[in-house]
């Protein structure tokens, strides 16, 4: 907790870094593949509707909510990769209108090139959002971020020679490369066997606590909520998901694994989310 | 079973099936059970070492090497196939991403698609008075389509995380052209283009024989020579180069597999 607020006070503005205002999205029509400007009148599906959220800078926030609530829909909105129907996204102060390097996208498919090697996965992204920077610089900076996160070795391989945690490492450094100041993960683990999620966890932890960026994970992981963030949001069932909660996640940093699931804030917080969970994953699945 | 036991077996069993076919082949014609004056295997043969063993004469358009009417006939085809993937993958990129194209040019592109490319001979020859440009041409009709859509089917299907990536990275539009929807759609264009070239060298043939030169022209007046060995030399020779075009790119389509 101390953490938290010492790193609201070392900031020096005085809005949140990221604020949602009555955020709503409905879709009206399925795409195949994304048009680069599309719009319907019809009628549709809202995912969902009056999101409203205040996420400081520099904490690491978890948005957790029974599967098809619309939390892959709230997270491709802070991305800037759908527009919302309704409502707006400020960050720093400023509504954005769309996808920026000011934040990171990790997916949950890892989403690497195929036909790039793992180095030139993180210079794809550096080109793009450095076009002015020599080969040179591009190079050495896709190699310090590869060995961030341990895999300088194998910076000539390509994605399907690569694990899926290592695949998964290879986006989160991609991710980093280009000096986000926001990380939004859509799930990152979510395909990855319990070691090496456990593994990923830590391993994310150590970066968040050395490179200074506020996160907004999408999780449907009680325990990866609780061992990673700050706060953890909890949204309603689909369609048309709210917000239903915050919770403060008010323990200790560095959080061991082990020790924390022995802690009593931890274990009536994660009551509390799965009493919710259970209640809106009953309300989805009694609806069909 | 051992791996180089089991591929020399194949090959011996390959080989042992081609001595059979050719001597039944033999048998057959020399006893005359198909019809009279059927060429024998043994005649063929003499004759595919006699034109291979000189294939680049040339004696005027009514008699040209093998190997000179094959390379007159690859030209047409690879000038013909090399525009049409030019026209293809632009086109097909744009029917992919765009709707708006999609919709308006999809009607010809199913329209024409069925046609056999032999009923635009006498439209490339009315208009271009030649026929060697008429054969690039039938050949370019002939290619476009396979290309077009496969092209037009991998945008259409490309894994939108690519997309997304590219697109939260901030990616012009060029960019994520350039390099993310090409080099992501290079199996579906490989896909199309062996397609293409496949219809294409089985176009040439039949194209040549109305337009002089060229292999299909070789066949066209071995048969006025009423000389079928000789036309069966054409047929190994077009089903051995037609084989060679394919497997090249079967070895591009490996090289740009990116599947697991």
């Amino acid at each position: 907790m101390n953490k938290k607020s010492s790193k609201i006070s070392t900031s020096n503005e005085n809005y949140s870094h990221l604020e949602l205002v009555n955020l709503g999205k409905i879709f009206f029509k399925e795409k195949k593949f994304i048009d680069f400007r599309s719009k319907g009148n019809r009628s549709g599906f809202e995912a969902i509707k009056d999101i409203n959220l205040k996420i400081e800078k520099n904490t690491f926030v978890s948005i957790i909510g029974p599967s098809g609530c619309g939390k892959s829909t709230l997270l491709n909105l802070i991305a800037g990769l759908q527009a919302p129907t309704s409502g707006k996204i400020i960050i720093d102060g400023q509504a954005i209108k769309g996808p920026g390097p000011d934040r990171g996208v990790i997916f949950q498919n890892y989403a690497l090139m195929p036909w790039l090697t793992t180095i030139q996965n993180i210079e794809f992204a550096l080109n793009t959002v450095f076009p002015a920077k020599t080969k040179a610089d591009v190079k050495e900076r896709a190699r310090k971020y590869l060995r961030m996160v341990g895999l300088e070795k194998a910076s000539n391989k390509f994605p399907k020679e690569l694990s899926g945690g290592m695949k998964q490492r290879v986006a989160i450094a991609r991710a980093l490369s280009i000096n986000p100041n926001m990380l939004l993960m859509d799930e990152p683990f979510g395909a990855l066997d319990a070691l090496t999620r456990s593994y990923l966890q830590d391993e994310l932890l150590s970066i968040w606590r050395k490179n200074k960026v506020t996160v907004v994970l999408i999780t449907h992981s009680i325990e990866e909520a609780l061992l990673l963030s700050d706060k953890i949001v909890l949204m309603s069932s689909g369609p048309s998901a709210i917000i239903s909660e915050e919770i403060s996640v008010d323990l200790e940093r560095p959080r061991d694994r082990e020790k924390i699931e022995q802690d009593p804030t931890y274990l009536k917080i994660k009551m509390r989310l799965e009493k919710h969970l259970l209640r809106e994953t009953r309300a989805v699945e009694e609806v069909t | 079973m051992n791996k180089a036991i089991s591929t020399r077996l194949t090959f011996a069993v390959a080989i042992l099936s081609l001595l059979i076919f050719i001597i039944l082949w033999q048998v057959i014609a020399q006893q005359g059970l198909l019809v009279k004056n059927f060429p024998g295997s043994f005649k063929t043969i003499g004759s595919l070492i006699w034109w291979v063993s000189d294939p680049f004469f040339d004696n005027g358009p009514n008699d040209l090497g093998i190997g000179t009417n094959l390379l007159i006939s690859l030209r047409r085809v690879l000038i013909g196939y090399s525009l049409a993937v030019l026209v293809a993958i632009p086109l097909g990129v744009l029917m992919g991403m765009s709707k708006l194209a999609q919709s308006s040019l999809n009607p010809y592109v199913q329209l024409l698609k069925p046609v056999s490319p032999l009923a635009w001979l006498p439209v490339g020859l009315f208009v271009f008075r030649n026929s060697e440009i008429t054969g690039i041409f039938v050949i370019f009709i002939t290619s476009i389509w396979p290309t077009l859509i496969n092209t037009a089917f991998g945008v259409a299907s490309i894994n939108p995380d690519y997309l997304r990536v590219s697109k939260s990275l901030g990616a012009s539009k060029s960019i994520t052209i350039r390099r993310v929807i090409l080099p992501a759609i290079m199996p579906n264009i490989l896909a199309g283009m062996r397609i293409s070239m496949g219809t294409a060298w089985l176009v040439i043939v039949a194209a040549e024989m109305l337009l002089g030169t060229g292999i299909g022209y070789f066949i066209w007046n071995e048969w006025n020579n009423l000389s079928l060995e000789n036309i069966f030399v054409a047929i190994i020779i077009i089903g051995f180069t037609g084989f060679i075009l394919d497997q090249f790119f079967g070895f591009l389509q490996d090289k740009f597999d990116y599947s697991i």
